[in-house]
């Protein structure tokens, strides 16, 4: 516990502890996770906040992440640079919302990004059937596609736009309460 | 003329109506100083030479690109690029460095770290600053970056506002990047310590360090609690391979450990330990054999594990310690804790996942929802593809499928259903009544034994029906299991619920049978023997055998059933891993534990083992046998099913029968802590009467009169609830319409604004439709508001025609023209075209536009009709003299200019703006040109300069998105016009400067008969 002090200050670990759902211990194993990805390219000393970023290919690699259809999307979302290099900030905040403490609405706005994959803040159809694809494999016919895509829409989209927005998404999950335990990654 | 300016009207409708939803978003569109430039060559190629449909297109397809784009670096959330206008995003950036705060630790206050809520704010208030010219972005900007100002400094209102909890919940909820939550927290921070200084400063301080070290008292608990927190890794791995569902029994088996933990230790540290300082040497009369570690009796039967070993003495080692009390009240205590524990879990996993849920939405569901992020194994992420895909293409033939079934069909599985029913439920009562009779053979070959130590094969006797019942447990499930595969079910939740229910209904009754014997025959027995510790041990055996059959139950349900699958019948492949089965194991054995408590207070300690050795176990033969369950049923329903079964039929049973006997049944005379009362409630009767003696608890008799033992006071609260429970299904009731309402009114706002976009599109599509009309049948327009606007300019035609006709004439009959009388003829058809023109503006303005751009159009069009004027006179007196072009373009020039002034009044989008920016560039630059040539050599260039300002003006209005109806129309016209243009050109270099109104009339005729085409063009 002693070199805990050497890689944050007292007040870095408060900043972390008020910003995230996680305690000390698990901000320490995630910087050593972290850093495992990239030893060299980490340092150990974390007090003078050194400007580092982990490319997409390194954070991708993690086993959490490795075989996450969705891998590139929650990487590109959670990056400041939304290409999915991420520096140990973006790292920390990524698995403070997807683990078990934070509260839905903060989930559902996350997963939303996820699913818009052209960031027009809406899941549109071709965003439908991107999910879809990497759901499965892209084993579906064009015209099971079709009807999936429409089904969902149907189902979720309230206001006829035919497109989903924030709040068609937001209303779906509060009557899917699964979606808290299953967009959840343990560290 | 027309089109001209009714185009900026059909660019509104149509921007409004195809990106109605976007544009508000889209505002902040970095200002495009020239976002047509690129396109410019195409324009061109297309508008000289084709004049094809495409390039209308493929303007078109720009703009709406551009949009996107723009749109595009707006939304990217948190990582946003950076904006591709970089001179825009540099000052945007430069602005920010003064909105530092000095505590603010980080740069950058706006265009990236800013949060998506101010970021939604502010992209729709920038719906309101549509005028995106030039000068009004600086100004748009400003009221962004003062918008955004305002929410956060809003947002830390708020914040400082709120306790430190809330606080440091809020702000780890917002949306927004982790750099953005620092600096806000910080913020907040350095905000607080501000206003504590204007406080006494020690004070201050020490409310400082006292919140501080509470935070991070807070966070050190919370760090203990995780490092108390069992199996982490284990449960991640499970969770890993086999997802959530499966990781549902591992969570309820901890959660029973724990509750057995508690109770261990209350009951090990308040009746055991000081039983055991008491009186250390509670010797048994019998040698251990072995055999009791399996029947719980012998060596056993004396020792503190049971009832009959307790003493009802009061301790005196200084302090009194009534150990009857504690007996009681530790036992009670415990029992209602579990309840409120129970209750209140059972209660938030309702709310959570039983509020709203709505079977309907499968497909939504399985496609957003079902996803588990948790999954990391390859093998079970590409088995999950596989059934997800399975499960949506089932899905889609269920819906084909479902309509399909005939009446005979539906009486068919009717029948197997009750069929099903009764022969499980003959199969559940068989069972109980096997039990009953078996156990009464069982009591009556005891009593034979007599008092003493009974011999080993006796003792082994003990344990035949434990065995039986949890034969029966194993046994009866799988054919339960065997009936639910022949029944047709519409859906695998209610087979799962069907199987649940018939389960529960098993060991319910094995369950109440048991109890009705321990508490009717066991307990009516001999006064010598200790009834209670008789239960004690039955139940203690119940608890191992149980035990030995889990582990009989994971060897054969799983391993064997794996080498069948994978050796023998290798399409069954390894089995899944059945959670409700395994999790109604738990239950039932969790239910023996709470029955038993009073009976052995120790019991907890076998089954804490029990539970721990069952995790590994399972863990083991789940990882070695099984694979990830095929169908990922709703799991967080699930587990509130089972924590509700284990509350209602388990625990409440439990509760009672431990209450039946504490109040109702003799307890033994000769042993246990309540000997010598008639019932084991007594003893707080004799508590209370001892109170009365001493002074300053009379409080305590009082609520023990008038509350515990008074019927009245339980009827009132029975009453109470009642009535409580009712209001509250009433406002469920409410609450239920209310959604209902609110869920129709949404579908309908939905339908109005698709009926609005509808309306728009039509209207839209059907201007063009009239100004093509307009000519031949003005009257018998559909919609009356647009008849009279068409009718008005059929006038003007026909004016202006008549003016250009007479206009003809006289140039035919006079050989020495009359210019003037021309020129005012002209001068007179435009007035009344224009009259006729601004009619239309009217009439257009009036279905729906606002009226402030009517007269900012009118009042453009009159600049205009002057400039048109001016032109005119000028063009004949240049025909006559050449004396001063350039006036002339300079009068068009400023025409524009005012025009655009006005129609920048007007414009009601954004976009539109854009469009009139770009068309008043092009014009300026025509007119510029014009000027120039002119200037240069005014005589012959000057009609090349008219083609030109019509090219460009071309180009301009190429840059409207306007239905093809209305691109038709243009187009005809800009040919005629061209034409004229040309033909203009053609003819005044061959009258050079003398050649004055000739040339004019020439030039006239020209435009007369491409006017005329372009009217046939109607």
């Amino acid at each position: 516990m002693g070199n805990k002090q050497s890689i944050f200050t007292a007040q870095q670990l408060d900043a972390y502890q008020d910003c995230t759902y996680f305690t000390r211990k698990e901000i320490l194993r995630l910087f050593y996770r972290y850093r495992d990805l990239a030893p060299q390219l980490v340092p150990l000393d974390y007090t003078k906040q050194p400007d580092v970023k982990l490319p997409y290919e390194l954070i991708g690699s993690m086993p959490e992440l490795k075989d996450n259809p969705f891998r590139q999307r929650i990487a590109e979302v959670f990056s400041e640079d939304g290409e999915g290099n991420m520096s140990l900030d973006d790292f920390l905040d990524m698995f403070s919302v997807l683990s078990e403490m934070a509260p839905r609405d903060l989930k559902a706005y996350y997963a939303f990004k996820i699913y818009d994959f052209n960031n027009d803040d809406f899941i549109c159809k071709s965003d439908l059937e991107k999910t879809l694809n990497k759901l499965t494999r892209s084993e579906l016919t064009e015209d099971e596609v079709k009807m999936v895509c429409e089904k969902v829409m149907d189902e979720a989209d309230l206001d006829n736009d035919g497109r989903l927005s924030l709040e068609d998404f937001q209303h779906m999950i509060v009557r899917a309460p699964d979606f808290l335990s299953t967009f959840h990654i343990r560290i | 003329m027309t089109s001209y300016s009714s185009r900026g009207f059909f660019n509104a409708a149509y921007h409004d109506s195809e990106t109605l939803e976007m544009d508000r978003r889209s505002g902040t569109k970095p200002p495009h100083t020239n976002p047509y430039a690129r396109e410019e060559p195409v324009r061109w190629g297309g508008r000289l030479g084709g004049r094809d449909e495409a390039a209308w297109g493929a303007t078109d397809g720009g703009l709406q690109d551009e949009s996107r784009r723009g749109r595009d670096h707006i939304t990217t959330g948190a990582g946003a690029p950076p904006f591709p206008h970089q001179p825009y995003h540099n000052r945007f950036q430069a602005d920010n460095r003064y909105n530092q705060r000095p505590q603010a630790r980080l740069p950058s206050l706006v265009s990236d770290n800013m949060t998506m809520r101010l970021r939604g704010i502010a992209m729709r208030r920038m719906s309101m600053f549509p005028h995106a010219s030039p000068a009004d972005v600086d100004l748009t900007e400003n009221a962004i970056r003062e918008e955004m100002e305002n929410d956060e400094q809003n947002l830390m209102k708020e914040l400082v506002s709120m306790s430190t909890l809330e606080q440091t919940r809020a702000i780890r909820e917002l949306t927004m990047s982790f750099e953005a939550k620092k600096r806000i927290r910080n913020k907040v921070l350095a905000f607080r310590s501000v206003k504590k200084s204007h406080e006494f400063t020690w004070f201050a301080e020490l409310s400082e360090n006292t919140s501080l070290f509470f935070r991070r008292c807070g966070y050190t608990m919370r760090s203990a609690r995780q490092a108390l927190e069992l199996w982490h890794g284990i449960m991640k791995e499970i969770g890993g391979k086999f997802g959530s569902s499966v990781l549902t029994y591992f969570m309820f088996l901890k959660w029973l450990l724990l509750f057995n933990i508690f109770s261990f230790v209350v009951n090990f540290s308040f009746i055991t330990v000081p039983l055991l300082v008491y009186d250390p040497n509670i010797t048994s009369s019998v040698s251990f054999r072995g055999l009791e570690l399996l029947t719980g009796a012998g060596y056993f039967t004396h020792t503190v594990m049971y009832y009959g070993a307790y003493s009802n003495e009061t301790l005196k080692h200084g302090v009194e310690y009534n150990l009857q009390l504690a007996y009681f009240f530790t036992i009670a205590v415990y029992m209602v804790l579990c309840g409120i524990a129970l209750i209140f879990s059972m209660a938030s996993s309702f709310k959570k996942n039983f509020v709203l849920v709505d079977p309907a939405s499968t497909s939504a569901w399985q496609l957003l929802c079902s996803w588990d992020f948790s999954v990391t194994s390859e093998k079970t992420v590409t088995q999950r593809k596989n059934n997800l895909r399975v499960q949506l293409k089932e899905s889609l033939s269920e819906k084909a499928q479902q309509e399909l079934l005939t009446v005979p069909e539906k009486l068919k599985h009717f029948g197997i259903h009750f069929c099903s029913w009764l022969v499980s439920t003959a199969l559940v009562v068989g069972c109980a009544a096997s039990i009953f009779f078996l156990c009464q053979y069982e009591g009556k070959l005891f009593s034979q034994w007599g008092p003493g130590a009974a011999s080993l094969q006796q003792e082994a006797e003990t344990l035949l029906v434990p065995f039986m019942v949890s034969l029966m447990n194993l046994v009866i499930p799988l054919f339960f299991s065997l009936f639910n595969k022949l029944e047709h079910y519409s859906n695998n939740r209610s087979q799962i619920y069907t199987l649940v229910v018939r389960n529960v209904f098993l060991r319910m009754s094995i369950l109440g049978v048991l109890c009705y014997y321990w508490m009717n025959e066991v307990s009516l027995r001999s006064p010598s023997q200790c009834w209670e510790s008789m239960v004690g041990q039955a139940l203690y055996r119940l608890v191992i055998v149980d035990f030995f059959f889990q582990m009989l139950g994971s060897f054969f349900g799983e391993f064997l059933r794996n080498v069948i699958g994978t050796k023998l019948h290798r399409r069954l492949g390894p089995p899944e891993f059945d959670v409700a089965r395994n999790v109604l194991d738990l239950i039932y054995a969790q239910t023996l534990a709470w029955i038993g408590i009073y009976f052995s207070p120790l019991l907890p300690s076998i089954q804490i083992l029990k539970f721990f050795i069952l995790f590994y176990l399972k863990k083991v033969s789940l990882t070695q046998n099984c694979q990830p369950p095929r169908r990922t049923g709703r799991a967080a329903q699930m587990q509130t099913i089972f924590i509700f079964l284990l509350f209602f039929p388990f625990f409440v049973g439990a509760i009672s029968i431990v209450g039946y006997t504490s109040w109702s049944l003799n307890p033994s005379q000769n042993c246990g802590p309540f000997r010598g009362l008639n019932q084991a409630f007594s003893v707080v009767e004799i508590w209370i009467e001892g109170l009365h003696i001493l002074p300053g608890s009379g409080w305590a008799v009082w609520i023990y009169k008038n509350i515990i033992r008074s019927e009245i006071f339980y009827f009132l609260i029975t009453l109470i609830i009642l009535g409580v429970t009712y209001v509250f299904y009433q406002l469920i009731q409410g609450r239920k319409e209310l959604i209902g309402l609110l869920k129709q009114r949404i579908i309908n706002e939905g339908k109005d604004k698709s009926f609005l976009l509808d309306k728009i599109q039509n209207l839209q599509s059907s201007r063009p439709k009239k100004d093509t009309r307009q000519s031949k049948d003005g009257r018998s327009s559909h919609q009356p508001s647009l008849g009279g606007h068409s009718d008005a300019v059929r006038q003007a035609l026909l004016a202006r025609q008549q003016a250009e006709q007479e206009e003809a004439t006289y140039s035919d009959g006079v050989s020495v023209p009359a210019d003037i009388s021309t020129s005012s003829a002209l001068m007179q058809a435009m007035l009344a075209r224009q009259r006729a023109e601004r009619e239309t503006e009217d009439l257009y303005q009036r279905v729906e536009d606002p009226p402030s751009s009517f007269t900012a159009l009118s009042l453009a069009m009159e600049a205009r009709q002057r400039a048109e004027g001016e032109m005119l006179q000028d063009n004949s007196r240049e025909g006559d003299f050449y004396e001063n072009p350039t006036t002339a373009s300079s009068a068009v020039s400023q025409a524009i200019q005012a025009r655009l002034r006005a129609e920048e009044e007007a414009s009601a989008s954004s976009a539109m703006m854009q469009v009139m920016k770009a068309r008043q560039q092009a014009e300026q630059e025509a007119g510029m040109q014009w000027t120039d040539v002119q200037l240069q050599n005014p005589a012959v260039s000057s009609s090349s300069a008219v083609a030109q300002a019509m090219q460009a003006r071309l180009r301009a209005e190429e840059e409207l998105p306007a239905s093809s109806v209305m691109m038709q129309v243009m187009q005809a016209r800009q040919q005629a016009e061209q034409e004229a243009g040309m033909e203009w050109a053609h003819v005044q270099p061959q009258n050079p400067a003398a050649a004055g109104s000739s040339a004019l009339i020439q030039a006239m005729l020209a435009r007369q008969q491409a006017q005329n085409e372009y009217d046939d063009g109607y």
